[in-house]
Order: C-alpha cells, then structure tokens, then sequence
C-alpha cells in the first residue's frame, strides 16, 4: 500500500528505497506525490470521512509548513512548498462530495469537462428549458413577479437537496462496488446538478431596486 | 476575455429568437445542452416539404454569450438552404465568424450539434421521404 501510495522513487537525499513522505533513514522530505487520495494516504473513494480528512489536513499543514524547511537545505525548502501548495488543492478539492466526486470521474477516465451533448438525458434538457423559459418570463414581469421567482427557487432548492441525496446514495454504492455504471450515473446527477445550480443563481437576483 | 465585435452583436441583437410550431411535419426542432457550463440551446426549422429547403428557422438558447451568438448565426445562415446544404455547415465555420477564442468552442459544437438534431428531427418525422432519399442515393 505505501508504495502506492507515496511512490517508489529513491530518496533524493540519501538514497534509501522506499522512503515515504520523510525518508526513514535521512529524515528529508521527499517530492509531494500529486494524486490527492493517496497524498493524504486515504483509499479513493467517494463517501469520505470528511472530519477525519479535516484531521489529516491540520496534521499535514503543521508538518508540511514551509517555515520548518526555510533553514535546511534549498531542495527540500522547496519540496516544503510544493507539498503545501498540493496539500491546499488536496483539500479543497476532496472536502466537498460534488468536487471529490468530479475528482474520481477524473481520475476513472470519466472527463467531465468536455461532453457532448450525447450524455445529456433529453427529458433532462427540456425539463431545463422550460423551467428557464418560465424563470425568464417571471423575471420579466413586474415587481409582483418577485414572488413567483422566491417561489422556483425554493423549487429549484427541493431539487438540489433531492440530487445531492441521490448523489451520496449512488456514492456509497461505488464504493462498496466500483462499477461503470455506477459512476455513469454519477456524471449524470452531477451534469442535473450543474444545471440546477445555475437555475438557482438566475432565480437569485435579489432586490434589484 | 473580450468578445469579439459579432459575438456582441449577435448576442445583442440575436437573430431569429423564438419557436416555430413543434408538432408541424415539416417543423424539425434540436434540443442540445452542454452540462460543463448548464448551457440549453433549441433550434427549430421550418422546411418546405416541396423543395426541402429552409423557410425559416427560430432559436432560444439560455446560456453565454458565445452560444447566444453562435446560435443566433445558425439560424442565419440556414434560411435559404436546403436541408443537405445545412448539414455541411460546421462547427469551425462559426469560430472563424465569430473569432471565437478556444475556450468558447464547444459552443459552436454545441450550435452544431443542435443543426444536426433539428435535421434528424425533421427527417424522422418526414419518415417515407428519408428512404425514398436513402434508396435513390444508393440506386
């Protein structure tokens, strides 16, 4: 496991085998490794323990603080750098279920960012017009049509907790069995995600006076 | 990120906003999304079943500037063609017309895209025409 996780390079500094985030035997940091799971040395999965990621996350700041390196040797000064700056993206990116599950399709070959209009369910995407064509229409209305947007966004709201929840569900099924098919539904409820999202952000225009 | 000068006017001014009659026989409508940025795009056109080619053809798209504008272009472009000539249209031609910069090029796929489907539409609804088409080609 640790030699997935942190990597099979000799150490840098003494050349020991196998040396871990700090060599064993020279004690030097060693090049941060860049796929965040086993940065934080956790098995990737998709219903992770966010609090004890939280823990991890301290944990490693304090060890990792460029300021512990500043007097050693350039090299690992600026491996100590480099580990914070992947500890930061690391953390932000696992933290939160929809970035962490965006995460996985990444790095299972999913490329969420350049679909095409294939993977969009059609029902989907009228479903998604017309409720942008009546959020358009309530907009343009009068003052008193306030109301009728307040009224699709709580809408548009339902739906999000509604998709988050189908997102945690199929989430922990993946990770009990690591299917296709399962993290093909999984870019589903996150593109019905997007869209909603942005429902929300048209129908929040508040108090424009 | 500028827009270029055409993608400000169509987005502007779009061209052609609005819908044609969906459950027409000769109405073909394309309904296209891109879910990396939550864009929608329909377009629909009107063809007249005697000379196949484009009378008319509407489009709303709820989405950016640059699908606005490539849309509003597509609509522009198809009325007067017929329906193969529409098919040829491509997604490059609207980058070079719109100097869309590359980030903004799925939106021109996406305008593609929703020509395309709008075709397939139409042809699916003509049904008979499409083989008797297809039969003549292969003869």
């Amino acid at each position: 496991m640790r030699d997935i996780i942190l990597g099979v390079s000799p150490c840098w500094n003494c050349g020991a085998s196998e040396p871990g985030r700090f060599c064993d035997a020279c004690k030097a940091l060693q090049p941060p490794v860049r796929e965040y799971f086993a940065f934080f040395e956790v098995p990737p999965q998709l219903a992770l323990d966010e609090k004890d990621l939280q823990q991890r996350f301290y944990a490693l700041s304090r060890k990792l603080n460029p300021d512990l390196f500043s007097r050693k040797s350039p090299q690992e000064a600026e491996y100590a750098l480099d580990a914070t700056a992947v500890l930061n993206d690391a953390y932000r990116t696992l933290r939160d279920p929809i970035s962490r599950a965006q995460y996985v399709l990444k790095l299972e070959g999913f490329d969420v960012g350049e679909q095409s209009t294939k993977d969009v369910p059609p029902e989907l995407l009228e479903e998604v017009f017309e409720l942008n064509m009546a959020l358009e229409e309530a907009n343009m209305g009068d003052p008193e049509a306030m109301d009728q947007v307040a009224g699709m966004r709580i809408r548009f709201e339902a739906m999000l907790i509604q998709t988050d929840a189908a997102v945690a569900k199929v989430s922990a099924a993946w990770d009990a069995t690591h299917t296709r098919e399962q993290l093909s539904e999984l870019r589903g409820l996150l593109n019905r995600r997007k869209y909603i999202t942005n429902l929300i952000d048209k129908a929040n225009v508040p108090d424009r006076v | 990120m500028a827009y270029s000068d055409k993608v400000l006017d169509h987005y502007n001014n779009p061209r052609n906003v609005g819908s044609l009659d969906r459950a027409s026989s000769s109405v073909g409508t394309g309904m296209v999304g891109a879910p990396e940025c939550g864009d929608v795009m329909k377009l629909q056109i009107q063809v007249n079943d005697a000379t196949g080619i484009i009378e008319d053809a509407k489009f709303k798209t709820f989405g950016c500037g640059s699908a606005i504008a490539s849309s509003s272009l597509a609509t522009e472009w198809l009325k007067g063609k017929s329906v193969d000539e529409a098919l040829q249209i491509k997604n490059t031609d609207i980058v070079n017309e719109l100097s869309l910069p590359p980030v903004k090029i799925h939106c021109s796929v996406l305008a593609e895209d929703a020509i395309k489907a709008a075709i397939s539409d139409y042809r699916k609804k003509q049904g008979s025409d499409v083989a008797v088409t297809a039969a003549q080609t292969v003869a």
